[in-house]
């Protein structure tokens, strides 16, 4: 008998999830109703919060290398086809960031520049006029790295004719993105790079690489077909949000869903619940019926949880009830929790105290990103599993969503 | 209302220029210090003023942005709402820019004497008519309920009628600058980020003879010598007069905190008046690009350089609107304001019947000459207390010259800028060619200039207000700025909805930039910046501010990590000094 699963959500932990319960003979539908945090991802593959390999390495005194990571995370990692990911036991690669702060993950979207193959080399940044482009700012930062400083990796802004059209100056970093898409414009980009080298070289630079704006490709990554046009090494720089990471993300998951046969239902899902062995989820448009069902909402960030305030909701003066001000996006029987574990009822009219417990601090993270659902497993209640950042107290990260989604699937 | 005369010094004017580094020592970058500094250096007294952590810092950049004709005091001291009214038409006629109409709807609800109260608030806002000329504020309309309701749909509550009065608004920050910009191109000298630590006395006589400073981000310290403090530092004022070895009650202020909401747009086109659960007037206004919602008043006697909203408060204020406005449960909150005020100290009256009205203490009845300290005032009122504060420093010094603060425009006040034209020279979007000449007058053409000569410093930094390149650059190299905090108190950078998760950390290079910094502490300056931001948006959070915030920490996460791995030296103020 075939089994079926429906999963909510088509982020990173979504897909993961449909991809592993395929591969089990899970018969899936995805259902979403639009963006969530995964296609706003800067590109940076983490399976920690990079600042706590920071704090680590700090206290070890060594940067901790990469960790193992289930076999099967690997293998969706390369079906999806736009990260790279080093196998275990390697250095960790190094990532540039618009900020000018090179820093650890533990893969990246094909598009970003890896720092940590270069030693004793210079990375040009040809300058722009972009607004968030400030290429003497960002090589004077990068520069200053400890990172860069210890390999003795110099950041060198260089004048080179990147923009093509007036309208360039002006126009958003995705839109950009997109006119790299096409190969004509992508050779010519690779010949001005590599003039750009040349003129450097003959001012006695020696070149290692080449670090542009997030602008290379919205369909794919187009930095390994510019790395040959221009000869080096050419990649992104790490942005914070909103990078066109994410939408290279979404070409590569439809690419993905296509080529296994998944059909998306891009529709709202309004509750799931479990009865009787049989899982529904009521979408707008209608009933799905299951065997299973795959939370894979998102945190926060992504929509999946909502915060509402009791006082938002008040009557004349009351807020309306003692419970938790955070909720799941859909009508589930699943319970809410953070790290220090299920959020009760708080003896507060007016629920946790936010000002204190939202952002994260120290060691501590914040409430915000840290709450979910209670999930024992991938179990958030029976019949119904969760995956990536819906679960409650695990660290946001895209490995993190991939293992979760992955073992979910397994668990159908 | 100054009681300062009356303790005239006895003794022979101090002799300037001899033994003296400077002629008076202002401290307190408030609207207070910097109105003092600007007056004192136009009648050619030399000054120097200190600032403990940036210009407007306290309770002038936090304050309603409002300069109020005074109509509280309208029944029983007539003479001060006169006053106030003047006032504000002086800080017309010297900044035009920075001054915004702000008109009110003063609602009746229903109740047992509102038949009776709503002729007698009417006759109350006539007889403030008489003063509305001074401030070219029109006269008041008494509006039935229907027309309120077609003037401000949102206002449901159960209501016999309202007035309109005009009232004006300002961005104190602004003011500040103005004022502080005009003291030092007068020959004043101003240190920003530099506490005074001791106010040295002879031992004999008890006069003023020095003042010891240490500047709070590079550590150095100094003496100055003068004949003459003024202390202006708010709240701050018991503190301050202490560092002159004075008893705790000689400058004793009564510290009243109040907060503010802010709201991601203009919800109102009016600002509406409402009532607290406890009776106490506040409001919703339109406010810049914003909404603003204030504001409480409680004793305070906590840490004055961090000084938050708490949930408790917002909920006070949202809750009191909501009766009158109840769309402010589902609108946005972005953000909250505080700050403390000096009200003059007086024990009894409840916090709201607290004169707001101002005192100069001076402070040889205490047996030091020389030091004086200005206790109380209010945004409306500034410019009129420094006068009086000067024209006892002008006394002393015996110079003839009489306060011309009323007639000369302050920096970016002598001229009027089209927006729109300078919108098309710069090449920008005519909403922050707007905001530039909101906040630098005819000033904005220095602003400019900086990007005739270097195109690429039109890019937008801050999207939300927005901020250009060359505005940033312009503040860090002109108006004392020396971290993103201050550039975001000049700019507003990074106030808006999106937390400054889109700009602080390119504004964190700039900073480093132009002031020749590593570039590591620019991203430090970011961090510091982000999670002070944090802390005062938290307490307002509503749904979709929590997923804009969620959201932050990722963007903050990925590009720049946790705020206390930046690494670098201790931020001066972060209260560690």
């Amino acid at each position: 008998v075939t089994r079926s699963a429906i999963v909510i959500g088509a982020g990173v932990a979504g897909v993961a999830a449909a991809w592993s319960a395929l591969r089990r003979g899970v018969k899936v539908t995805l259902v979403s109703r639009g963006a969530g945090a995964s296609s706003l991802g800067g590109g940076a593959v983490d399976d920690v919060p990079w600042e706590r390999l920071a704090r680590a390495s700090k206290e070890l005194g060594a940067e901790p290398v990469t960790g193992e990571l289930d076999a099967d995370v690997f293998e969706f990692v390369s079906a999806l086809g736009i990260w790279a990911l080093p196998p275990p036991g390697g250095p960790r690669p190094r990532l540039a960031s618009v900020a000018g702060i090179i820093r650890p993950a533990r893969g990246h979207d094909r598009a970003l520049l890896n720092l940590e193959l270069l030693r004793g080399t210079a990375v040009i940044l040809p300058r722009a006029d972009r607004a968030g482009w400030d290429a003497d700012a960002i090589a004077a930062g990068l520069s200053d790295d400890p990172f860069a400083r210890e390999r003795a990796i110099r950041f060198v802004a260089v004048d080179a004719p990147i923009l093509r059209f007036v309208d360039e100056a002006r126009i958003a970093d995705a839109d950009l993105a997109a006119r790299h898409d096409e190969a004509a414009r992508l050779e010519w980009l690779g010949e001005r790079l590599r003039e750009a080298v040349v003129a450097s070289e003959g001012r006695g630079v020696r070149v290692g690489g080449v670090l542009l704006g997030p602008w290379l490709g919205v369909e794919a990554p187009r930095a390994q077909d510019l790395s040959v046009r221009a000869g080096l090494p050419v990649g992104e720089a790490l942005m914070g949000v909103g990078s066109p990471a994410g939408h290279r993300f979404a070409s590569a998951r439809d690419r993905l869903l296509g080529a296994l046969g998944v059909k998306l239902v891009l529709d709202r899902a309004v509750s799931a619940s479990f009865t009787s062995d049989r899982a529904l989820v009521s979408l707008e448009r209608g009933p799905l019926e299951a065997d299973a069902v795959v939370l894979a909402l998102g945190g926060l960030a992504g929509g999946g949880v909502v915060y509402a305030p009791p006082d938002s909701l008040a009557d004349a003066d009351l807020p309306p009830r003692a419970g938790v001000p955070f909720t799941l996006s859909l009508r589930a029987d699943v319970t809410l929790a953070a790290r220090a574990g299920a959020l009760g009822v708080t003896s507060s009219l007016h629920g946790p105290e936010l000002d204190l417990s939202a952002w994260p601090s120290g060691d501590r993270p914040g409430l915000l990103e840290d709450v979910g659902v209670l999930c024992r497993g991938s179990h958030a209640a029976p019949g119904l599993l969760a995956a990536g950042d819906v679960v409650a107290g695990r660290p946001r990260t895209l490995l993190e969503a991939v293992a979760s989604g992955v073992r979910a699937g397994r668990s159908i | 209302v100054t009681a300062a005369l009356q303790h005239r010094s006895p003794a022979l004017p101090p002799r300037r220029g001899a033994d003296v580094d400077v002629d008076v020592v202002v401290i307190g970058g408030g609207v207070n210090g910097t109105g003092v500094a600007r007056d004192a250096s136009m009648r050619g007294l030399k000054v120097a003023l200190f600032e403990r952590n940036d210009l407007a810092f306290g309770a002038s950049g936090n304050s309603s942005g409002m300069i109020h004709g005074g109509v509280r005091y309208l029944t029983y001291d007539p003479q001060v709402t006169e006053q106030s009214c003047r006032d504000s038409g002086h800080i017309q006629a010297i900044a035009p820019h920075l001054l915004f109409r702000v008109p009110f709807i003063f609602t009746v609800e229903r109740g047992r004497r509102a038949k009776i109260m709503l002729p007698l608030i009417d006759a109350f806002f006539e007889a403030y008519d008489r003063y509305q000329p001074y401030k070219r504020g029109k006269p008041h309309a008494r509006l039935t309920p229907e027309e309120v309701r077609r003037l401000e749909p949102g206002i449901q509550a159960d209501i016999v009628g309202a007035m309109t009065f005009d009232e004006w608004g300002i961005d104190g920050a602004r003011l500040c600058v103005a004022n502080a910009l005009d003291a030092i191109e007068r020959g004043a000298k101003v240190w920003v980020g530099c506490t005074i630590e001791r106010i040295e006395r002879r031992e004999d006589t008890g006069e003023v003879m020095a003042v010891r400073y240490r500047d709070r981000l590079t550590g150095e310290t100094g003496r100055l010598r003068t004949s003459t403090v003024v202390n202006a530092t708010g709240a701050w004022s018991p503190i301050t007069a202490s560092l002159g070895g004075l008893p705790p009650g000689a400058a004793r202020v009564r510290p009243g905190k109040g907060i503010h909401i802010v709201y991601d747009r203009r919800l109102t086109n009016y600002a509406i008046t409402a009532r607290t659960i406890d009776g106490r007037q506040i409001f919703v206004a339109p406010w810049e690009n914003v909404s603003v919602v204030g504001t409480t008043d409680d004793d305070f006697y906590g840490d004055l350089d961090e000084v938050r909203a708490t949930s408790e408060e917002v909920r006070y204020l949202e809750q009191g609107i909501a009766r009158v406005f109840p769309a402010i449960r589902s609108a946005r909150a972005i953000s909250t304001t505080a700050a403390v005020r000096p009200t003059l100290y007086a024990f009894g009256p409840s916090e709201d019947a607290l004169s707001r009205e101002h005192q100069v203490v001076d402070h040889a009845a205490h047996g030091a000459p020389g030091l004086y300290s200005m206790i109380g005032g209010k945004l409306a009122s500034y410019r009129l207390f420094a006068e009086e504060m000067t024209d006892i420093l002008a006394a002393r010094f015996d110079i003839g010259v009489p306060g011309s603060t009323h007639t000369s425009p302050l920096p970016g006040g002598d001229a009027i800028v089209n927006p729109f034209e300078l919108a098309e020279r710069m090449e920008i979007d005519a909403v922050a060619a707007r905001r530039v000449v909101y906040r630098h007058g005819s000033r904005a053409k220095w602003i400019e200039d900086r990007v005739q000569r270097r195109p690429r410093e039109a890019a937008t930094v801050c999207v939300c207000e927005p901020v250009i390149e060359a505005e940033v650059r312009y503040v860090l190299q002109n108006e004392l700025a020396r971290s993103v905090a201050d550039v975001s108190r000049r700019t507003r950078l990074g106030v808006g909805a999106c937390g400054g998760m889109r700009c602080a950390a390119r504004c964190g290079q700039i900073v480093a930039q132009e002031l020749g910094l590593p570039p590591r502490e620019g991203i430090r300056q970011a961090l510091s910046f982000l999670s002070k931001r944090a802390l005062v948006r938290a307490v307002a959070l509503g749904p979709e501010q929590a997923r804009q915030e969620a959201l932050a920490i990722a963007s903050v996460r990925a590009e720049l990590g946790a705020p206390d791995d930046a690494g670098g030296a201790p931020d001066p103020t972060d209260g560690a000094a």
